[in-house]
């Protein structure tokens, strides 16, 4: 260890250690691992199987949608009832043939003032103006039993969010709150939630085709 | 916080970190002791990948930190059963160093939340002129790889330099393994044309 590494280390304990000392960590154990519904076997059991897959998914309890786009003349609106699914509205804002691609970061508390924030575009975007709207009203509440090892439990509001061009090219975002247009709605089922409670850069719309597979929970941290 | 719990991490606080890092691997018993071992598997690293980037000691200083200070703050919400420390570490450092440009094209003070900016001593500054200049290498790659859209770039960075498996870059940058194996591919194939093209 360095000087620096160091001093770095006792630094970070003096001003986080009574944060980290009461962190509450996932306890050890194998990962809870999404699994896809039998679909490939074919025949009038799989077939049923299915259906009652999808049933469970947009009749039951938990069948608030992961997330709604919603777009008009005034742009995107993405709703994004678990955050964690951005990585699914993106793929699916490249399925509707917008070439954008949101970032999004948050940050833990309730927000300041409800309402979408509105993304800054990066050079190069010519798309729709974008913007995000986290739970029901700018404030996102993940409560113990609802994740995985109850990861990112808290309150979770948006800091800022980006838009992306198909290039890829990075850009950091702003905020702001706007109005709430509506048009045409599409859902998703839901996903799990972010841990951590940050959301990253996702891919440009033009080279992503799918989500992030059910290992990539670590997403979300700082 | 109860007194307890403030003299154990206080007492911590009083041992050196390179006594500690000879610790036996067993598994750690507190969540200050689980973070300081992804700290000791990292720090090094991280500070080469901002090394490569800036050339100022006090900057890689900064970023380093601020990049450990975000980790703290998402520590709950990482599993390491979903992916490893470092690609982790890596997502929040690529999100610390666009904030850092965004802030400084700017003219805004970019990172200032350990106490401030702890400015570094002689041995610190020498010890990081150092390793900047260690990572000369790197930083030339990392020039030389600049026509690369940035997602190719972070893509082939992860991999070919920090060698982290697809899987764990494609984590780190928030993307799924097939997109990220296509960028992986795609960067790899300019610069092989590149390289043709040069010869």
């Amino acid at each position: 260890m360095s000087n620096f590494t160091d001093h770095l280390w006792t630094d970070l304990v003096r001003e986080h250690g009574p944060t980290l000392a009461q962190v509450d960590r996932p306890k050890p154990g194998p990962a809870r691992v999404l699994r896809r519904p039998p679909v490939l076997a074919g025949g009038t059991l799989a077939l049923a199987g299915v259906g009652a897959a999808l049933v469970l998914a947009l009749g039951g309890p938990a069948a608030t949608p992961a997330f709604a786009i919603t777009t008009n003349s005034d742009g995107v609106l993405l709703k994004l009832n678990i955050n964690s699914s951005l990585p699914q509205a993106n793929a699916k804002l490249a399925s509707m043939g917008i070439h954008e691609a949101i970032g999004i970061q948050m940050a833990s508390g309730p927000a300041t003032v409800s309402g979408p924030v509105t993304c800054t575009p990066q050079a190069g975007v010519t798309g729709p103006p974008v913007k995000v709207l986290d739970g029901p009203n700018g404030t996102e509440v993940i409560s113990p039993g609802q994740t995985g090892g109850n990861t990112g439990v808290g309150t979770w509001h948006l800091a800022s969010c980006s838009v992306f061009s198909s290039t890829g090219e990075t850009s950091a975002g702003n905020s702001g709150n706007s109005g709430n247009p509506a048009a045409t709605v599409i859902a998703e089922p839901s996903t799990k939630p972010v841990p951590g409670g940050t959301a990253v850069p996702v891919a440009p719309a033009g080279s992503v085709s799918s989500g992030p597979s059910g290992n990539s929970g670590n997403t979300g941290g700082g | 916080m109860n007194t307890e719990t403030t003299t154990l991490v206080t007492a911590r606080l009083q041992r050196p970190v390179a006594r500690r890092a000879r610790l036996p691997g067993r598994p750690p018993s507190s969540p200050v002791e689980e973070f300081e071992q992804v700290y000791l598997r990292n720090v090094d690293v991280l500070m080469g990948y901002f090394a490569r980037r800036c050339r100022d000691p006090q900057t890689v200083a900064d970023l380093t930190s601020e990049t450990f200070v975000r980790a703290v703050d998402g520590f709950a919400g990482f599993d390491p059963r979903r992916g490893s420390d470092r690609a982790w570490l890596f997502g929040i450092a690529a999100r610390v160093f666009a904030r850092y440009c965004e802030q400084s094209a700017g003219g805004r003070d970019a990172v200032a939340r350990l106490g401030g900016h702890r400015l570094l001593d002689e041995d610190e500054i020498e010890e990081l002129t150092e390793r900047i200049d260690a990572e000369r290498e790197g930083a030339a790659l990392m020039q030389r790889w600049a026509q690369l859209p940035a997602v190719e770039r972070a893509a082939i960075e992860l991999v070919d330099l920090e060698e982290l498996s697809p899987k764990e870059a494609a984590l780190a940058l928030g993307v799924s393994r097939v997109a990220f194996r296509k960028r992986l591919s795609r960067a790899r194939s300019r610069l092989r044309k590149e390289d043709h093209s040069n010869e």
